[in-house]
């Protein structure tokens, strides 16, 4: 990722309120990563797989705190039982930052099943998202994604692809 | 041991605490043995996302003592977040599992734990978490509530408790939802604080 995209998006997270960021690291957010660990104004927590940190994110919602969940898209589908349960089942929200792994012009043969899965794991799960490639627009898709998580108090999710993460 | 034994002890520690608890029977246990803490308990049926959903609310929350009910099973199914909660090392969470050593609410088929090989104890110390101990009595547990409610740093206990559930308690009615509503309008009206906020007009 290019320094700009990376500050677009810590902007769209303070301007959505975030103070706390849930990560797995992943190759295509590796600028990403170290930006958020170095910001004063956000709590980093490593996690051991992405479901984890969806019931952490579960957790900082109703703690009344803002909270993010990064990670490459094929942590869609290791989150996809506490996603299930907290949003369908409790209405617990959690917004996710997902790069877009898999889509065309990958390079690499093992993330194929992570383009074929991302948006059908989405739709199966009813959670709303965006795909943005175009930086200008990273900043006000966060911000939109955290609007309507909170007024639907269910998941969102904006996966970013294209120039912007190759 | 038995398990409402243990609550009825642990509540009666308990005043101005946030607790999230696991899933199956213990959930009307504790229903029944904290009166008091109901609006303050988030009654959830999510295996392996109690302890994780707890450490969210005590990074929310780091001035307010946060006390999670794990089971066994619960534990297992992501003993990733002892490794977390090693190298966060959250300063107000009190983690009790409750190891009865089976799966009780689907009628009893062991879990590892029943093996007597596999100590979930033992690998919250591999993770780093020192303060991390099993209860065989109800003394014991007592004065893991006392150390682990006080503490600077995580806390486990892992009670081993029996399989039988308390019979003859009142169930409660309320599900996910209802439930989730109830916690947040209290962590609200103790915080100060709004999560889930009035519409817009526009």
């Amino acid at each position: 990722m290019k320094q700009s995209a990376v500050d677009a998006v810590i902007r769209g997270l303070k301007r959505a309120g975030v103070s706390i960021v849930c990560y797995l690291p992943d190759s295509l957010f590796k600028e990403l990563y170290p930006a958020l660990d170095a910001d004063p104004d956000i709590r980093t927590i490593r996690v051991t797989n992405e479901g984890e940190g969806a019931a952490i994110c579960g957790g900082v919602f109703l703690s009344g705190k803002r909270a993010a969940l990064v990670m490459e898209n094929s942590g869609l589908r290791a989150s996809v039982e506490p996603l299930a349960r907290m949003g369908l089942g409790a209405g617990i929200p959690v917004v996710m930052l997902m790069s877009y792994r898999g889509e065309l012009g990958e390079n690499n043969w093992w993330a194929i099943p992570h383009g074929i899965t991302m948006e059908p794991v989405l739709n199966a799960l009813r959670i709303p998202y965006r795909v943005v490639r175009e930086e200008e627009t990273i900043e006000q898709s966060i911000l939109d994604a955290y609007n309507w998580s909170y007024n639907a108090y269910y998941h969102s999710a904006v996966a970013l692809g294209g120039s912007i993460v190759r | 041991m038995k398990r409402y034994d243990c609550m009825t002890r642990l509540a009666a520690r308990l005043t101005d605490e946030l607790v999230i608890l696991s899933l199956g029977a213990s959930v009307d246990e504790w229903y029944n043995a904290a009166p008091h803490m109901r609006a303050a308990s988030l009654f959830q049926q999510q295996l392996g996302c109690v302890t994780p959903q707890a450490l969210g609310l005590a990074a929310g929350l780091p001035h307010r003592r946060i006390v999670s009910l794990d089971t066994d099973g619960g534990m297992m199914f992501n003993l990733g977040i002892l490794a977390t909660l090693g190298n966060e090392r959250p300063k107000n969470l009190f983690v009790v599992v409750w190891d009865n050593e089976c799966y009780q609410s689907i009628g009893g088929p062991p879990t590892h734990t029943a093996s007597g090989r596999v100590d979930i104890a033992a690998i919250a110390r591999g993770c780093g978490i020192t303060q991390a101990h099993t209860a065989r009595t109800i003394e014991e547990f007592e004065a893991h509530c006392v150390a682990g409610l006080a503490a600077e740093e995580p806390y486990v206990v892992v009670a081993k408790v029996a399989g039988a559930v308390q019979p003859d308690i009142r169930r409660k009615h309320s599900d996910g939802r209802e439930d989730k509503y109830i916690f947040v309008r209290h962590v609200e009206a103790t915080e100060g604080v709004v999560i889930m906020g009035p519409s817009e007009h526009n």
